[in-house]
Formats: C-alpha cells, structure tokens, sequence
C-alpha cells in the first residue's frame, strides 16, 4: 500500500513538475522588436507565373516588418498548379538556395568586392530602439551612439515568406463577367543564426580596409561557403477571388501574413500599458497598428516556487494610433486603448499581446414579431470603428427564416449601420437602423425576370440591441425594433402571398447569442 | 497510514516555513538582486534593482533603498561590459556601530533619495512587475550618484578617506 502511495506521490509531483515548466515556457513578455521579411513566389512553369511573381515582387508587408532585398525572388517547383505543394517539397527547394548568405549581403550592404559595413545594422538598431532603451543609454556612459548596436540581434530576426498559389480558377457570373479565384499557401523560414555563428560570421567573412589580398580572398571564400541555414516556423493559408489572377494573388498575401502572424509569436507586437484612462500604449503605426486591431493584457505573478507566471486579464483594441514613424527620442506619443473585457481593470504596467482578430460578430437567435411570429436569424456583424470612449460602429447584416409559414420560405435580409455604446465594458446598447428585403418565395413555376422583385417587399428596421459579456467572445444580446413595410413599397406577389403569411408593420424581438471571430 | 500523515505534516511545515520566508523577503536586506545595466556616465552607477512592497509604489522605494544599500554595503557586481564596484564601507560592522545614522538616512523621504534617481521609463512595467504573496516585486533602472554618496558618507566620518591611512 505504502508503495503504491509513494509511486502515486511521485507521480504526481513529476507531473506537477512538468506542468510547471510548461508554463514557464508560456510566460507572456512585452519584449517585441522589429523582424526583417524577404517574400519569394513559387513558379510552377505555366502562364500564372508572371502574374503571382508580380503580385508577390509589389507586396508590402506593413510597416512593422523591415525589407530585406534578397536576388532571389523565385523559386521553381514543377508540379500542376491544380494541387498545393507541400512543406517538404519548399523545404527541398529552399536548402538550395542560399538564402543566409543572401539575406545577411542584403542586411550587411555587401558589395561585388565583398565589402560589407553595418549602416543598415545600426539603422535598424536606432529605428527599434524604444524609450526605455534610449534613456537607458543616455544613463550610459557609451551614451546614444550604442543604439545602433541593438540592430545587431535583429539580425536574426530575418525570414523568408514562400508564397504558393494554386487551383487558379476563372469563373464567369451571369452577366459574363470573368473573375479568377485562387488558393494561397505561404512557408515562413527563420534565419537559423546564433550569437555565435554571427560572430562567427564576423571573424571569418568581414573584410577590413588593411586586410591583404590573400586574406580578402579568404574571407570571400569563407563568405561563399557559408553554412547557415533557414529552419521552417510556420505555414498558413487562405484564398481570393478577384477580377485579376494578379489581383486575387494580391489579396491573398495580406491574409498569409496575418495567418503567419498568428503562428509566429515573435511577430506579434508586444508592449506594456504606459498610461490608464484612457488606456495607453507607446506603439503605432511603426507596428502597423490599426484602429480596431485586439489586443490581450497580462499581469504577472510569481508561484509558490518563485516561478514568473503570466495571467491573461483581458482583450482591448486600439482607438487613437499614434503616427510614431520615427527614431524614440525617449518621448514616444502613446496610441490609445478600449477595454472590452475582462473582470480586473487593465492596469499601468501591464503587457498587451497583438491577438488577432476578424472583428466580425456573429449572432443566432430566435426573433419574433409583426414580420413572423418565430423566425430563425442570423446577423452578422463587422466592426468598422472603435473610440477611446468605448462607441463603436458596426456595418451589419442579417437574414431570418419564418419558421411558422416555412412552406412559403418567407426569408429577410437587411444591411445597416449602428453605432454601439458601452456604458461599461461588459455591456453594450447600440441604436442601429436597417433597411432589408422581405421576401415570399412561393411561385416555384413562375420563372419570369422581375419575379423576385415581385415576391418581395422593401422594410425598413430602426431598433436597438444590448449585448452582454458571459465570457469573452461569447455574448448574449436582446434587439427590440420596429418593422415598417408599407404596402406602397410592397412587389404584387408579396401582396398576393402575404395575405396568407401576415407580415406586417409592427414591433419585434430578437435574442440569441453572440461570438466574436 | 502514518507515513501519510508524516508526509502531510512535513509538507504542512515545508509550505509555513516557506510563507515565512516569502515574508522575511519584505524587509530584508539580504534579499534582494542588483546587477549593473551597462557602465554609467561619470560619478554613477547605472544598475538594475529589485525591491519589495505591499504596493507597486512601496516596492518602487524599497527597490531605491536597495540600490543605495548596495553601493555603501554590498558592493556591485560586474557584468560583461562593467567592472565590479566594492562597497564604499566593506566593513561589516559599520551598519552596527552607526545604526542611527543610517536608521536616519534610510528613513522615508531621507538624505539616500539624493544619491538615487529612476531612470525606468514610467512606471515598473512587463515582467519587472511582479504580484508576489503579500505585494509586488518590481525592478527598476536607477541611476547612482556614487562618487557624491562616497563623498558624503567620508565627510560624516562613515566611510574612511582613502588619504586616511597614509
């Protein structure tokens, strides 16, 4: 028995064990600095190529990631372009190339005689550098002139983005007009360079002024055989149509990125609260910061063990962004910050993570009223805006389904506007206004063209939905409103039908639940 | 059964003694960690210093007082870029024998707030602010006026002269 218990003891304390160092591992820090991006398409050798290289070659991707100017923009993988390539087929691919040496010529201003000087190194070093790191250096005795030497670790914060498109396919609607859809697939590839193999680099590639030829020729040798190499981090994928392959490659590039961003946790932007009411934060446009964009707090606390432990304590999204695209001169204007959930109030001090999100709200719920007596709805909604004082504005869709005359397919759609409250973080009232469609679609035999137009009936919805946080993203929302539906904006077959449904002018409910993707 | 019970009791008497020592941490001045930050414009010491308090404001003082406590008795310890700084009073007694001085110094709002200013951006932020059991534990960059704490403490007959023994 006794055994038994000290096996179950020590169990369980190995497995305590594990758990914690797993969550040492988790620990959430603000330290964010800039990486270095070089994007490369895949040809596959058809007549797409030009047009998703092009895309690829004129893609910016946002101001938060510096552009390493590497020759190879291609790469050339002979497969159909009807099926994606795999990892291990890019990984092939990307061992071939040279990638390190291209990226560090790039980063170092390497030039035909095998020259290199640090003036990008230092660029970056300054343009990184963040308040607290030029009032360390002004407490310095080196002074500011040391910030430059910060570029040297965002050396290794370099990648390669490998950009694959496939099943292009061109679609044509109704009226005849073409489209072009395609599916997108990027490979993020990380720089595999330490501390060491950088000063490594240094010892045997840096050519000095006084170096002989010999020397000079050694040092290129030792530079053309280099053995750095690039390790995979992240893939991620997406697809677009547009009226252009180029176009539909183009669009596909900033969803990879974001998708990427997802995965790669140094690319996400972190950085502690500087101020409260209003919630502030020293990034901005610098960090591609956008109005809108989420953002998740942390604190920290210690364990019984003195290990550092990061607890979430909430989502906010930024309002006011700072335009601080320049060097820090210690006195960085912060952007501003809503809290939208969350018990403890985000407090000075505490870290925010760059946690993306779509912004789009989706609801489903039960709504009765004058236009059905229960319907079935789904609404949609997107966040366009957000203020510091809490007021957002949302473009919003919805569509319900009648379900006591169901036999008639009696369906709403409606777009409108609304403009959301938040009298605290956990509640939100927004009056809204919605201009829709009701239609009675009946007539399975009538294949006339103005039938649709016929069978339906324009209503316009004023009204008001209060959403409650339960647990972030999760809400539950009321809408009370009013369906107008006049006869004179009624079509003929709506009339005729409807005399059998009853949708009419009148007061209406919905409620339901919320999630917010 | 009884090695259960034992097991209980010596894990009871591990966990009070710990929060014991968590609480010793509050007013100690054994405990706390300094490291130097990089080498400090003239008559400085640029470092980095932890301190405790109930609140993140109190930590942000004791963190003060640490950096001063440092400088007069512990010494600074080096790092890559910087040499170690010994103690301006390496004698351990001194803390002793002048224990209203200091008491004095060290008081709330006392003369060592002259000798110490913060150079942390804002407040402690990120991972250099810390709920421990009891309060925080913060870290902060404080610049030292060392060469003016060491002039200070030789001229009230602290700290010995370097002329002194010659």
């Amino acid at each position: 028995m006794l055994k038994r218990l000290i096996l179950t003891a020590t169990a369980a304390i190995l497995c305590c064990s594990m758990t914690a160092q797993e969550k040492i591992k988790q620990v959430v820090t603000s330290d964010y600095n800039r990486n270095s991006v070089s994007m490369v398409a895949i040809q596959r050798g058809d007549s797409y190529d030009s047009a998703t290289t092009s895309a690829v070659a004129s893609f910016s991707p946002g101001e938060k990631f510096d552009i390493n100017r590497i020759n190879t923009k291609t790469l050339r993988i002979s497969k159909l372009r009807s099926e994606a390539v795999y990892q291990s087929e890019v990984d092939g691919v990307v061992g071939g190339v040279g990638f390190a040496k291209e990226i560090l010529a790039s980063i170092f201003n390497r030039d035909s005689k095998g020259m290199m000087n640090d003036k990008t190194v230092r660029y970056r070093g300054n343009y990184d550098a963040k308040d607290q790191d030029v009032i360390n250096a002004r407490a310095a005795r080196v002074g500011e002139d040391a910030l430059g030497d910060l570029g040297q670790k965002l050396v290794a914060a370099s990648y390669v983005v490998v950009n694959d498109f496939y099943k292009i396919e061109r679609e044509t609607d109704k009226r005849g007009k073409v489209y072009w859809s395609t599916n997108a697939r990027a490979y993020a590839y990380k720089l595999d360079l330490d501390e060491s193999s950088l000063y490594d680099f240094y010892e045997k590639c840096w050519i000095y002024d006084e170096d002989d030829e010999a020397t000079r020729a050694a040092k290129i040798s030792a530079f053309n055989n280099l053995a750095i190499g690039l390790v995979p981090v992240a893939s991620a994928s997406t697809s677009a149509t547009s009226s252009t392959v180029e176009d539909a490659a183009a669009e596909c590039l900033s969803g990879l990125i974001t998708g990427l961003e997802n995965q790669i946790s140094d690319w996400e932007v972190a950085v502690t609260v500087s101020a409260r009411r209003p919630l502030r934060a020293k990034i901005g446009t610098k960090e591609g910061l956008k109005n809108g964009d989420r953002y998740r707090a942390y604190s920290y606390r210690e364990d019984n063990n003195g290990n550092l432990v990061s607890v979430p304590r909430g989502f906010l999204r930024a309002t006011e962004v700072s335009s601080n695209t320049g060097m820090s001169i210690g006195e960085t204007e912060p952007s501003e910050f809503y809290q939208i959930s969350g018990l403890a109030n985000i407090d000075e001090g505490w870290t925010i993570k760059q946690s993306n999100d779509l912004g789009l709200g989706v609801m489903a719920g039960i709504k009765t009223g004058s236009m059905g007596k229960l319907a079935l709805a789904v609404d949609i909604d997107f966040l366009m805006d957000v203020k510091t004082g809490g007021s957002m504005s949302y473009a919003l869709f919805s569509g319900s389904l009648d379900l006591k005359q169901a036999k008639y397919v009696p369906l709403f759609f409606g777009i409108g506007y609304g403009y959301g409250l938040h009298l605290s973080r956990f509640f939100e009232v927004m009056p809204y206004a919605m201009i829709g469609m009701d239609h009675i679609g009946y007539s399975s035999t009538d294949n006339s063209k103005d039938r649709f137009v016929r069978e339906s009936a324009l209503v316009l919805e004023p009204g008001v939905r209060a959403a409650v946080n339960v647990a972030y993203p999760l809400q539950v929302f009321v809408k009370a409103f009013v369906d107008w539906n006049p006869e004179f904006i009624q079509g003929s077959l709506y009339k005729l039908y409807n005399e059998t449904v009853g949708h009419k002018s009148g007061f209406g409910l919905q409620a339901g639940l919320k999630w917010t993707f | 059964m009884i090695a259960l019970t034992l097991l209980m009791t010596f894990s009871a008497v591990s966990a009070s003694a710990q929060s014991k020592d968590r609480r010793k941490s509050f007013k100690s001045w054994d405990n706390y960690e300094i490291t130097t930050e990089k080498v400090g414009v003239d008559g400085t010491k640029f470092v980095k210093v932890w301190g405790f308090g109930k609140t993140v404001d109190a930590a942000t003082m004791a963190a003060k007082e640490n950096a001063v406590h440092a400088c007069i008795f512990r010494g600074i310890p080096g790092n890559s870029t910087a040499m170690s700084t010994p103690p301006i009073c390496p004698n351990p007694d001194t803390l002793a024998s002048h224990e209203d001085y200091f008491n004095t110094f060290f008081a709330p709002g006392g003369p060592y707030l002259a000798y110490v200013s913060m150079t942390t951006d804002g407040v402690p932020s990120g991972t250099d602010r810390r709920k421990v059991k009891g309060g925080y534990k913060v870290g902060i960059y404080v610049q030292v006026m060392y060469d003016n704490l060491k002039r200070k403490l030789e001229a009230d007959g602290i700290a010995r002269k370097l002329s002194s023994g010659f």
